[in-house]
């Protein structure tokens, strides 16, 4: 049993509680290759029989079990597999042989066959053994919408999928989620904040029946939507403002952070937003927008090192551009293959350098100085520049062309002094970009054995692997051509990622659960119609982000209550069947972003530079380079957004990394979220955190007549809803009780009231503000506040 | 955690202890899917493991930067006859130094070196210390890499690939072991010298593994653990009620909501106090007598390689699982004295030198050296030749050099007092039992009962282990 292979086996467990005996062989049943057979094949047998031909074992010839012809092929008096014929099939006398010697897999290989499996093997024989392309290298098609004996609870065609899918488990969906609940979910799912109490109080008394989706529309034009989608994305390109390794050094790149704002922010569709990162310096004319979004493949590490070897980790680079782009846009773990054919899919070494040929003839060689970088100029600053130049080529040609001796000192002075303010404006910040080698020096790609670039091959043209539909055969096979191909209607992946990938960041878990992996060691779909539906829906809609989040948040599969009871928890923990709305713990950024934005300290400053907010001292330098501590940024830039945090990889902000931010050193598609006790301390105890409570209770105590009231107030400022009695009541007696307790000690209750947030105003109870800091404190690490709902 | 993450820890170390060869723990799939027993909850909970466990805590011990094993352990008269001469050809063809082209002279150790305790094991005269407890010593003379440049070889060391994104070794550890006393973490980070280590916290990252399994970085000033202080003001009973609050009112939200992730909360917010007491009384070494303190040279307050040391014994007797130390300042290139093979190495040997001796003293005599583990060496060794960079001043130094080194091992299920592996004349490669940093990885997880074939984590479609796909067993080296 493997990690990825759990949900399937959780799947399987579902079916077989709610669906009867589906799965159980039986021969009226037919065996679906791509779901119950390959699935087997994979995990047990294709390590030695599989793709890689430097790995594949056999008595007399090598087999292969990956495809039919390899499972066919006489091996002088026998096949491991004739179809219709299970007794005569060599594989499956191996698999059931009593025979230890003979047994296969081999038992030292750790891995076993259960007797369901082989039966399943049996009766896929006897059906003929048939063979099927993986579903996810077939290109999707629109399916029809299923029938649904009773379609009161779709909104919109994806509930036709999900609906359906639970009328044949016998289930009903959960009814809608209350408002003030929709509101919080959808607020934070679109702009990574919740709402104000004014938007939840306008939302909850709009009766308009469209109410909801109006919601939706004003927050999808909000700018905290692109820093939100932008944070996100940050993960898949490996953001980050250092440069990696030992000494780690800042890198100067936080202009591709604010490219991918934008981007989000003006709906670039998704097309676009690929082809301008992978190859925006190949359009013609690129503009400097474009230039910057090939910071993307420039978020690579550079080993700065001393007595290192470039050439090394310029490779090293275009090996994760390749993994990078595999794994984004496509969901396919090519990685292996840099060293060998791969072990499960059908991609050979080869391939892999070429794919590798397509990047490797960049300018950027693994500097400590980054070239070739793009220097970036404000608006005002461009407009000067031009003046400038201009005026220095007019005056050139007056010097050039007149006599020394009649040239006015004015006009030589003029020049120099031009000269010197051209030289003397300094672009406003710079990011190194993407260009491609002069053709005088285009370097050859050669197969590396093992990986090791210094142990070459033979020669490898730029090109995509086989099992995918070709390059466009009228362009040049360069990035540009790859980035087209990426997002042709062609590609059989690119749409079906982004769509599951969009999916899992709304519910938690994607259709497909392992969205990192599309391979056949990925998991099946858990509706495969409805994820072909959302990815064909993206190719028509043009790639349109914006259209595609708003139809899957107004879903009436979206929009259902969270709550679970014991027995349909027991049957469904992770919520694949979508019989009731999402929950699960957000981001870190979120976490951190709502206690600021909550609290009323949180900065609305979009873009520049990254900043550094509160971090303990640790004392310490990188290896070979500066000091892990830093300054707090001055003023209001320490309440940002977390995306602008300077993100160093070698030290992660510390109370990020808690909640599974990671390092970035490397691309990560999907984030792990843990549950921990060091995530405790630090929403109880870091500053800032403490420092949100102390603001929040500020609020609180100045913003109602009584405590009761003012519990209220509190608990609608972090949870958009009402508390319930018990829970009024309850928070009520904790601020009475902390109170008592603090009346007796000033000094404490000053401290915790103004430590580190700053003297109280002048006619606040200090004792009260400490009191309801411990009442901020108890509301900002509710389960409920750190889980969306 | 969110229920499918959780899930999929929950089914991977299941299957490590399910499929490995003791086939201890079969559960059946109604149970997996329960997410009921204490196990299922807390993933540090103590997991028995499959194999004959000899080791139930590690101490390893990193001297960052690498340090010179032809000065401490490899003693080469042949190198030290042939001292200043060129070095020949047939070594350097093909072969790529960080710092040295052309042809550097080779040299010989400046160092005294003798042989100590029944063993015979050779130490050199800047580890007068470590000489007395030479017959608990099991030094391995034929270590080799595949990386010559620090942070590399650091991260192949510790996560079994030279390219960030692994987890590291302690990671691996208490994912497959979980820890003993749940509230101190499982996996404890030390850092002496001011300077972190060259693959920044990647070397003690949990990369794809959930970070619970990350390694917590203590420190000796300020909160041990960060965050681990109440604010300013708020005392024990007013946190104590606060979070008696906090409890109520998850309750109130579990019942209504139904999740079992609420549950675990509270009982994570529970954790984190019982921490904020256990945390900073394990990390107070002002608890110890004075003649310990001295007897390690370590002083309350400092940030010393030697009060790692301390705390590393403190740790592993509460039960922490793996505790990593590393100590910066190990580079001798002879770029300046301290980095000098002759007063620079004896100064900086002698900080570590007292400490691990005490060490190893201590945990004798309290018993534990028969459960815990110590290893202790660099991410590569040092070249037989001057460094290039260097080769005309006054002060010897070496490059790195991946082919061959030494470093020690101590403790449960080592032979003491034996040295394993030989290199060459001159050591420059292996001339017998050669030990990859694969096969140290496969034989720390042996001792620790783990088979390293076994405990796999499935990340982008492929079962990832910490030996990636080597690692054999260094069975004479097992007592």
């Amino acid at each position: 049993m493997k990690a990825l292979h759990i949900t399937t086996v959780a799947l399987y467990a579902i079916v077989t509680v709610y669906g009867a005996s589906a799965a159980e062989p039986t021969p009226a049943r037919t065996i679906d290759f791509n779901r119950e057979i390959r699935p087997i094949l994979s995990n047990a047998c294709f390590t030695c029989h599989g793709p890689d031909r430097g790995a594949r074992k056999g008595l007399a010839v090598p087999l292969r079990l990956d495809t039919e012809e390899g499972a066919r092929a006489d091996l002088g008096d026998h096949a491991a597999i004739v179809p219709g014929k299970p007794d005569e099939s060599e594989a499956l006398r191996r698999i059931s042989s009593e025979d230890l010697s003979e047994r296969m897999p081999p038992p030292k290989s750790g891995k076993k066959l259960s007797a369901h499996e082989v039966e399943l093997l049996k009766t896929w024989v006897e059906q003929g053994a048939p063979y099927a392309k993986h579903w996810a290298y077939v290109k999707a098609i629109r399916p029809e919408l299923p029938k649904l004996q009773n379609t009161d609870r779709a909104r919109n065609p994806l509930d036709h999928f999900v609906l359906a899918r639970l009328e044949a488990e016998g289930l009903k969906p959960a009814p809608e989620a209350e408002k003030a609940a929709l509101i919080r979910r959808v607020t934070l799912d679109l702009t990574g904040l919740p709402p104000t109490l004014e938007e939840v109080d306008s939302f909850l008394s709009d009766q308009a029946p469209n109410a909801y989706e109006q919601l939706v529309d004003r927050l999808l034009s909000k700018p905290a939507y692109g820093e939100y989608q932008a944070q996100l994305w940050l993960d898949q390109a490996r953001y980050a403002d250092s440069a990696g390794y030992a000494d780690d050094p800042a890198r100067t790149i936080w202009g591709y952070r604010d490219y991918v704002i934008r981007s989000f922010n003006a709906n670039k569709h998704f097309d676009q937003f690929t082809i301008e990162q992978m190859a925006g310096d190949l359009l013609p004319n690129p503009t400097d927008e474009q230039l910057i979004a090939t910071a993307f493949h420039r978020n690579t590490l550079t080993n700065n090192e001393g007595g290192t070897n470039d050439e090394e980790f310029r490779n090293v680079a275009v090996v994760d551009r390749v993994n990078t782009t595999m794994s984004v846009w496509m969901g396919t773990t090519i990685a292996c293959s840099q060293c060998h054919d791969h072990k499960y899919d059908p991609l050979k070494q080869s391939e892999y350098f070429g794919l590798f040929a397509i990047f490797n003839n960049t300018e950027d060689a693994d500097r400590t100085d980054e070239r070739p970088i793009l220097s970036i100029y404000t608006q005002a600053q461009s407009k000067r520049r031009i003046e400038l130049l201009n005026e220095i080529g007019k005056l050139a040609a007056d010097l050039k062309d007149a006599p020394r001796e009649i040239t006015p000192d004015t006009s030589r002075d003029q020049f120099a002094k031009i000269t010197k303010e051209l030289a003397d404006l300094k672009p406003s910040t710079t990011v190194p970009i993407f260009r491609e080698q002069p053709t005088t020096a285009r370097r050859k790609t050669q197969i590396q054995r093992r990986g090791n670039f210094m142990d070459l091959g033979d020669e490898v043209a730029e090109g995509v692997p086989a099992i995918f539909p070709p390059l466009s055969a009228d362009a040049p096979r360069d990035r540009l051509a790859l980035a087209r191909w990426l997002v042709s209607a062609d590609n059989p992946l690119t749409a079906r990622v982004l769509a599951n990938r969009t999916w899992e960041q709304l519910f938690g878990i994607g259709i497909v659960a392992t969205s990192d992996d599309f391979g056949i060691q990925g998991d099946l779909p858990s509706h495969p119609e409805l994820l072909d539906w959302l990815a064909t829906e993206l190719i028509s809609d043009e790639w349109n982000l914006k259209r595609f989040l708003r139809t899957l948040v107004t879903s009436a599969t979206y929009r259902q209550n969270s709550k679970v009871t014991p027995e349909s928890y027991k049957h469904d923990p992770d919520n694949r069947l979508l019989a009731r709305g999402p929950r699960f713990r957000m981001s870190a950024e979120t976490i951190r972003d709502q206690a600021l934005a909550v609290s009323g300290l949180l900065s609305p400053t979009l873009f520049g530079p990254p900043v550094k907010p509160p971090q303990p001292a640790m004392g310490l330098s990188a290896a070979f380079g500066s000091g892990t501590d830093w300054e707090t940024s001055p003023g209001t830039d320490k309440f940002r957004r977390g995306l602008y945090t300077t993100w160093r990889r070698s030290n992660p902000y510390p109370s990020m990394a808690t909640f599974d931010a990671p390092s970035r050193e490397v691309c990560t598609i999907r984030r792990t979220r843990t549950n921990t006790p060091l995530q405790a301390l630090v929403t109880l105890n870091d500053p800032v955190y403490l420092e949100a409570a102390q603001a929040l209770a500020r609020k609180i105590d100045g913003g109602a007549a009584n405590s009761l009231e003012r519990v209220r107030l509190g608990f609608r400022l972090v949870l958009a809803r009402q508390p319930n009695e018990e829970e009024a009541s309850r928070l009520v007696q904790l601020y009475e009780s902390t109170r008592t307790a603090l009346a007796s000690d000033i000094v404490k209750a000053k401290s915790l009231a103004t430590v580190p947030i700053g003297e109280a105003p002048a006619n606040r109870d200090i004792v009260d503000l400490a009191a309801w800091t411990v009442v901020a404190n108890v509301l900002l690490n509710l389960d409920e506040t750190l889980m969306k709902r | 955690m969110n229920p499918h993450d959780e899930h999929v820890q929950q089914m991977t170390r299941r299957h490590f202890f399910k499929e490995s060869q003791a086939g201890i723990g079969a559960m059946a799939l109604a149970s997996l899917l329960s997410g009921e027993s204490k196990a299922d909850v807390d993933p540090l909970t103590p997991k028995k493991p499959a194999g004959i466990a000899k080791a139930k805590n590690v101490i390893y011990l990193h001297l960052t930067g690498s340090p010179p094993h032809l000065d401490l352990y490899d003693y080469k008269p042949e190198l030290v006859k042939r001292n200043g001469q060129d070095c020949p050809d047939a070594f350097l063809k093909g072969k790529r130094f960080a710092f040295t082209t052309g042809v550097p002279k080779l040299l010989g150790t400046p160092r005294k070196f003798a042989q100590h305790g029944q063993g015979g094991v050779w130490l050199s005269d800047a580890l007068p210390n470590l000489s007395t407890v030479a017959d608990d010593l099991c030094v391995i003379k034929s270590m080799h890499t595949d990386q010559f440049n620090h942070a590399p070889a650091e991260l192949l060391l510790y996560t079994g690939s030279p390219r960030a994104g692994r987890p590291s070794m302690g990671s691996w550890i208490t994912y497959g072991l979980g820890t003993e006393n749940e509230n101190l973490p499982g996996f404890v980070v030390l850092i002496s010298s001011g300077v972190q280590p060259n693959g920044g916290k990647s070397s003690f990252g949990s990369g794809f593994l959930p970070s619970v399994y990350q390694g917590v970085q203590c420190r000796s000033k300020g909160d041990p653990v960060l965050y681990a202080s109440d604010p300013a003001g708020m005392d024990r009973s007013t946190r104590r009620m606060s979070l008696d609050a906090l409890r109520d009112l998850n309750e109130i939200q579990g019942r209504e909501l139904g999740h079992p992730e609420t549950t675990t909360r509270i009982a994570q917010y529970e954790l984190a106090f019982r921490m904020q007491t256990a945390v900073p009384e394990v990390m107070d070494i002002t608890r110890e007598p004075k003649f310990l303190l001295d007897e390690y040279g370590a002083q309350p307050g400092a940030s010393s390689f030697a009060n790692n040391c301390l705390l590393a014994r403190r740790l592993v007797e509460n039960g922490v699982r793996y505790v990593q130390l590393f100590d910066w300042g190990w580079d001798f290139h002879g770029t300046n004295p301290n980095e000098g093979l002759t007063d620079g190495l004896t100064k900086k040997a002698a900080t570590m030198d007292k400490p691990i001796a005490a060490l190893i003293k201590d945990l004798k005599s309290r018993g534990l050296l028969d459960e815990t583990l110590i290893i202790c060496g660099g991410e590569f060794g040092r070249t037989p030749f001057r460094e290039g960079r260097t080769a005309a001043s006054a002060t010897l130094g070496r490059d790195h050099f991946p082919d061959c080194y030494s470093m020690f091992l101590a403790g449960a299920g080592i032979k003491g007092g034996f040295t394993h592996g030989e290199s060459d004349e001159l050591g420059f490669s292996v001339a017998r039992d050669p030990v990859h940093v694969h096969d140290l990885q496969a034989t720390i997880l042996h001792l620790l009962g783990i088979d390293h074939k076994q405990l796999t984590f499935r990340s982008q479609g492929r079962d990832f282990r910490l030996t990636d796909v080597f690692g054999t067993i260094v069975k004479p080296i097992l007592s």
